[in-house]
């Protein structure tokens, strides 16, 4: 009889393996469960793209072969995980989440699943994404091949994008972890909205061969979890250098919390007008709290701004122009006209008449605001700022209108921290801080390149003293 | 890419079937909202004034002959 309790579902990745190594459980059993609740519950919330039982109990057998051998292999050995179906799996259904690939098979696997399985990981499942992750631009939540994705907080609402099955399916303890993507956005908003951890790599740490490519300059992988520790031991597995990856940044990490750096010597910058006034009043007495947890972790809390640089305008120039040049064929065939968003199938289109001189200008101010951030990063170690102002909207309202009616800061604050660290090529990690009305808040941390092991360690020290990462959402039981 | 044998094609096609199986509990996805008064040709329109706007935000940074673009993406 399986001895797998409702708690298993979330526990972090160090207490499930330690449970496995211990045989309080075989990693059949747990593999079991695990693909059973995430073929009853993931599809309730539209998380889940492809359920990969079979090979995840093959892989579990040969688990717990190796555990009763004592070939032990890492944290991941025999932790179900789950990814977004932007990653290649050799043999089965690669959708991209966009019916013009929706009978898409490829004959390789993507490097950050091949590490993850060589570490004995237990692939449960694809996980549902924003079609074609976004690129460039969707209108509505319903942007996706398997519909928008359900919050589990409160299901009339979005989960978010463009990685929506991975914060689902974490949130919802459908798999221990996932791996989404992000190009602007698709790591940190899910996991806000959600109330999961999500941490995007620095550029290049995170080999991408077998992703779905939508912006060269831009992409990254990154995993979401529900605690920054359990980040810190995925992100291990999965980044490295990578031949087959010309981005690749030639980069190891090793998640070494017990090396980090004193807090005391790390200045936390941020913008007082983001938590007093930009954010949800509803949300504002949990960000207030959550500051004051941050400035009780000894660190130095300064105010910041961000260099004044049209972050928007750039990175929407940057996309389209990569975004359309990688879809041109389907965008010529016509086949773009399969989408389920009229507002990307134009954005799609559009993004073809993109001059040289447009997408040169963008790239030379982007050169301008990665010298920006260096300047300010080297005085300021971290920014935080709320992941996003407002909690998940709605499925049915419009993603490019703002939803609420209080009116704009005088100062624009850090409100551009996505665009402007995605631009830089930095790493940023989304924690869960608290509620709006129910619906979860994240805070986000940004750092200088392959500054993870400092972020990961502010936010396991914040998430020491906080509980907001282990609140469960109020599921229907399967 | 796609270089199968036929039973590897048929081990495929299995599992998407399985995959329709297990996605039968979906929430029906609502169809994406249509608003009548905007055709695809004003999709585009709209686009494409987005994109000539981005361009009118860029003309305004001042760029010397010394800023590159960004190539190189290992900060």
């Amino acid at each position: 009889m399986s001895s797998i309790s409702d708690d298993i579902f979330f526990a972090s990745i160090a207490e499930i393996n330690q449970k496995l190594t211990k045989s309080e459980f075989s990693a059949v059993e747990l593999a079991r469960a695990f693909c059973d609740r995430l073929e009853t519950i993931g599809p309730r919330y539209n998380a889940l793209a492809l359920s990969l039982r079979k090979g995840a109990l093959r892989d579990a057998k040969e688990v717990d072969g190796d555990i009763k051998r004592e070939r032990l292999r890492g944290h991941l050995q025999g932790i179900p995980f789950g990814a977004k179906d932007l990653l290649a799996y050799a043999k089965h259904p690669t959708t991209w989440g966009a019916q013009p690939y929706a009978g898409q098979v490829f004959d390789y696997t993507a490097s950050v699943l091949k590490r993850i399985q060589k570490r004995g990981g237990l692939l449960t499942g694809k996980l549902a994404m924003v079609e074609l992750a976004g690129g460039p631009s969707y209108r509505y939540a319903s942007a996706s091949l398997t519909g928008p994705g359900l919050n589990p907080w409160d299901s009339t609402r979005w989960s978010g994008g463009s990685s929506s099955g991975s914060a689902i399916a974490v949130a919802a303890g459908l798999v221990t972890y996932a791996l989404g993507s992000e190009t602007s956005g698709s790591i940190l908003t899910p996991s806000a909205f959600c109330g999961v951890t999500g941490l995007r790599p620095t550029y290049g740490l995170v080999p991408r061969h077998g992703a779905m490519a939508l912006s060269w300059t831009l992409d990254k992988i990154g995993p979401i979890c529900r605690s920054a520790e359990d980040c810190g031991l995925v992100l291990e597995a999965i980044a490295g250098a990578e031949f087959e990856d010309p981005s690749s940044a030639r980069k190891s990490f090793y998640y070494t919390p017990q090396f980090a750096r004193d807090l005391k010597d790390v200045r936390v910058g941020f913008a007082p007008v983001d938590f007093n006034e930009a954010v949800d009043p509803a949300a504002r007495a949990d960000y207030a709290k959550a500051l004051e947890t941050i400035r009780s972790l000894g660190v130095k809390v300064v105010e910041a701004k961000l260099p004044e640089f049209p972050y928007g305008a750039v990175i929407g120039t940057i996309i389209s122009a990569e975004g359309s040049a990688v879809f041109e064929e389907m965008i010529q065939s016509g086949k773009v006209d399969q989408l389920a968003d009229q507002h990307q199938i134009a954005g799609l289109k559009a993004g073809l008449e993109i001059s040289a001189n447009d997408y040169l200008k963008a790239m030379r101010i982007r050169a301008l605001i990665q010298e920006a951030f260096r300047d300010l990063l080297s005085t300021t170690d971290v920014l935080i700022a709320p992941t996003r102002f407002d909690p998940a909207p709605k499925i049915t309202q419009p993603l490019d209108r703002r939803a609420v009616d209080r009116p704009a800061p005088a100062t624009p604050g850090l409100a551009a921290l996505i665009p402007a660290g995605n631009l830089a090529g930095l790493p940023a990690l989304s924690i869960p801080c608290g509620f709006a009305n129910g619906m979860p808040m994240g805070l986000q941390l940004v750092g200088s390149p392959f500054s993870e092991n400092m972020l990961l360690a502010i936010g396991k020290t914040f998430q020491d003293r906080t509980d907001w990462h282990k609140r469960r959402p109020p599921l229907a039981t399967p | 890419m796609n270089r199968f044998t036929r039973r590897e094609l048929a081990v495929t096609l299995s599992a998407s079937a399985v995959l329709l199986g297990s996605l039968e509990g979906q929430t029906p996805a609502p169809a994406p909202p249509v608003n009548p008064q905007v055709s695809p040709d004003d999709e585009l329109k709209a686009a494409r004034a987005q994109l000539r706007d981005n361009a009118d935000q860029l003309d305004k940074v001042p760029l010397s002959m010394a800023a590159e673009p960004a190539t190189t993406f290992r900060p």
